[in-house]
């Protein structure tokens, strides 16, 4: 989100408690507590103190460049009053939708392969394999498909040389699909690591029992494998749909004029110096969140497989 | 074919790459059977039972179950339900549904399900924890949940692979006895993997003994033990002494140093193993003895309880020959001091002459 502050901060100095003192006096059960400290004084500092100005920017006005201390909700009011507002908003819940659900398709069958089938010494090879794009800069990995998707680029060649065009074809940049694309491509590693998880420690023994009493293979794992993972799913979604939410580079470099999402918006709001609309756009993203992790929260329940 | 063999192998065998996990087979389990399959790790009685279940395909000759070839039939089209070693419960699942689980697959009314379950669970003894997650029992109950799982789709053959491995022997001995009954009750045809002798022979109505890839020999527990075909069998089944010796026509058995010992008439002449189980051995003082006997010396005499065990070392024989006293005969050994001189007699009709190649693979045995 759209913290006004998010340059790297220093964690407070705080001394980590070592071991578990016998005597249990009040300052050692302090002392069990001092490790939240760190965390604590980040979370405070950097993100609920910028979350509450944050609020009280979106009940405030903008007047000549100034933020007035004038509570009114017409930075609401004035969102929902634009039609390409309320349709990014559409726009950008549907892209996430299926950018998530094309990262899972992409992501399942991997995790699946790679859990079941390959074996352990090599796993680790291909899970590094899967997290070395990290090892470049986020810019830079969605810059590369410009010269992928655009007039010049490798596809573009590719289809001129198989002779299917003789003129560039600009469809594959700057619109929806583009975004989607690179999307998927960016957010694979995070659905394949969480799924990865937690198919590494399925008993693939209940898949063979699950055969030889009649199940399918595709029953096999309708039945016996998705409702084990199911947390490991819900996570990857809320990994995957979440950020993706809220992305604003990608659909600025790939997507154009026609691949706008909120994120887009916000930073217009706040390069256009209307600090008190932006403020409105960013809370609409965090109660859209808010509303999705509440539903989500019934999956996240992890029911107990082992019984209690 | 009305009478056909519940399980026939033709010809079946399995190769990984250059591997042979099994041997061309031919083999026929009829209906209604207790079959174990017995051998040491690696001896390809889990591949035997994986070709049954579908779980892994010949990689020549032709499966049959009930007379219909299946070798194209995937697991979940053959009419075999197997017992997994680790029962392979499924976790998220109840008691209920789990055992209930073969019959929604196989898309049975909902009302002729929960009869049958009813049924299966009684069979176990378990009807009271229906609605209990597996990981709420203890592994004698999750093994019996999985034998119900198994049988309440009322399969051609059940199939066992060490269903009871994991558990501790008292509970195994009583687990065996339940197994037994379950097979008597519901006369279905089992087939149950385990490298425990003991396991196979207490409950098996016939045994194929494996090693190597290879049926070594197939037949009653009775027959595994008193008639092995093999120095191999012999061994892994029960306790043996092998004794190297020279036989001629006549029942005439000599060893390296021309002593002469008890043995049934040979096909041929020639050099032979003779196996001799320690209770076929009956201990005569010098003075007592008359005709051939082993003669040699008390290495040890220990009792233990039920019988007494005496090590002898004898002349020409390598290894110590022992021998196990029951009842009355092992009262009187208790005065058979170490160092004693004494001659072991046995009857030719209780010991098997292994001959050729028969006698060979004794040292190869490797038991778990």
């Amino acid at each position: 989100m759209a913290s006004p502050s998010s340059e790297a901060t220093q964690p407070a100095d705080v001394a980590l408690p070592l071991g578990r003192p016998a005597r249990r006096s009040w300052t050692a059960r302090v002392g069990e507590y001092v490790g939240f400290a760190p965390a604590i004084v980040l979370f405070g500092l950097f993100f609920l103190v910028p979350l509450g100005l944050i609020v009280c920017y979106s009940f405030w006005q903008t007047v000549d460049y100034n933020v007035v201390h004038h509570w009114t909700v017409d930075n609401y009011r004035y969102f929902f009053s634009v039609p390409t507002y309320v349709k990014t908003v559409w726009a950008t819940i549907w892209v996430s939708v299926v950018a998530t659900l094309l990262t899972l398709a992409v992501a399942f069958p991997f995790a699946y392969w790679l859990a079941r089938y390959v074996p352990r010494r090599y796993q680790k090879i291909l899970l590094v394999l899967v997290i070395l794009p990290f090892w470049t800069s986020y810019l830079l990995r969605v810059y590369s498909w410009l010269n992928i998707l655009g007039a010049q680029g490798a596809m573009n060649r590719f289809l001129h040389w198989t002779g299917l065009t003789d003129q560039p074809v600009s469809f594959f940049l700057y619109d929806r699909p583009a975004v989607i694309l690179v999307l998927v491509y960016l957010y694979f590693p995070f659905a394949a690591l969480t799924l990865y998880a937690s198919l590494e420690r399925f008993d693939w023994n209940q898949f063979r029992a699950a055969m030889d009493l009649g199940a399918t293979p595709a029953t096999a794992v309708r039945r016996i494998l998705l409702p084990q993972i199911r947390p490991g799913l819900t996570t990857a979604v809320i990994f995957v749909f979440i950020p993706i939410l809220g992305e604003y580079l990608t659909p600025q470099l790939v997507g154009g004029a026609r691949g706008v999402m909120i994120g887009n918006l916000i930073v217009n709001f706040f390069q256009g110096a209307q600090y008190t609309r932006g403020a409105a756009a960013a809370l609409l993203i965090a109660a859209l969140i808010v509303l999705l992790l509440t539903l989500f929260r019934r999956s996240l329940e992890v029911e107990d497989p082992y019984g209690t | 074919m009305a009478d056909a063999a519940a399980i026939a192998f033709r010809g079946v065998m399995k190769r990984y790459g250059s591997q042979v996990a099994l041997q061309p087979t031919d083999l026929e389990i009829s209906e209604g059977e207790f079959f174990c399959l017995l051998g040491p790790s690696g001896c390809g009685k889990t591949t035997t039972l994986n070709l049954v279940g579908g779980f892994v395909s010949p990689s020549d000759g032709e499966i049959l179950i009930r007379g219909q070839s299946v070798n194209k039939h995937p697991p979940y089209r053959r009419a075999v339900n197997t017992v997994f070693q680790n029962y392979a419960l499924f976790p998220h699942m109840t008691v209920r549904d789990n055992v209930g689980f073969g019959l929604k697959m196989a898309r049975v009314a909902k009302r002729d399900a929960a009869g049958r379950i009813e049924e299966a669970l009684a069979l176990v003894g378990l009807e009271e924890f229906a609605d209990r997650l597996p990981a709420q029992l203890s592994g004698g109950q999750q093994q019996r949940v999985a034998v119900a799982r198994a049988l309440v789709n009322q399969p051609a053959v059940l199939l066992l692979d060490e269903p009871l491995g994991a558990l501790d022997l008292k509970l195994r001995k009583r687990l065996q006895i339940e197994l037994a009954q379950i097979h008597r009750d519901v006369g279905t045809t089992f087939v149950y993997v385990t490298h425990d002798q003991e396991e196979a022979m207490s409950m098996a109505t016939r045994i194929a003994v494996m090693n190597h890839g290879r049926i070594e020999q197939v037949g009653t527990p009775f027959e595994i033990y008193h008639r092995p075909n093999s120095a191999f069998v012999a061994d892994f089944i029960g306790e043996s002494n092998f004794i190297d010796v020279d036989v001629g026509p006549g029942g005439r058995a000599a060893l390296d140093n021309g002593a002469e010992v008890p043995a049934p008439e040979p096909r041929r002449s020639g050099r032979a193993t003779l196996m001799v189980r320690p209770e076929s051995i009956q201990i005569r003082r010098i003075a007592e003895a008359n005709g051939s006997g082993l003669r040699g010396r008390i290495a040890q005499s220990s009792f233990l309880g039920s019988h007494t065990r005496v090590a002898v070392l004898c002349d020409g024989v390598e290894t110590p020959v022992t021998a196990a006293l029951f009842g009355t005969e092992g009262a009187a050994a208790s005065d058979l001091r170490p160092d004693t001189e004494v001659v072991l007699i046995w009857d030719p009709a209780d010991v098997v002459l292994l001959e050729g190649a028969e006698g060979k693979e004794a040292d190869a045995v490797d038991v778990n």
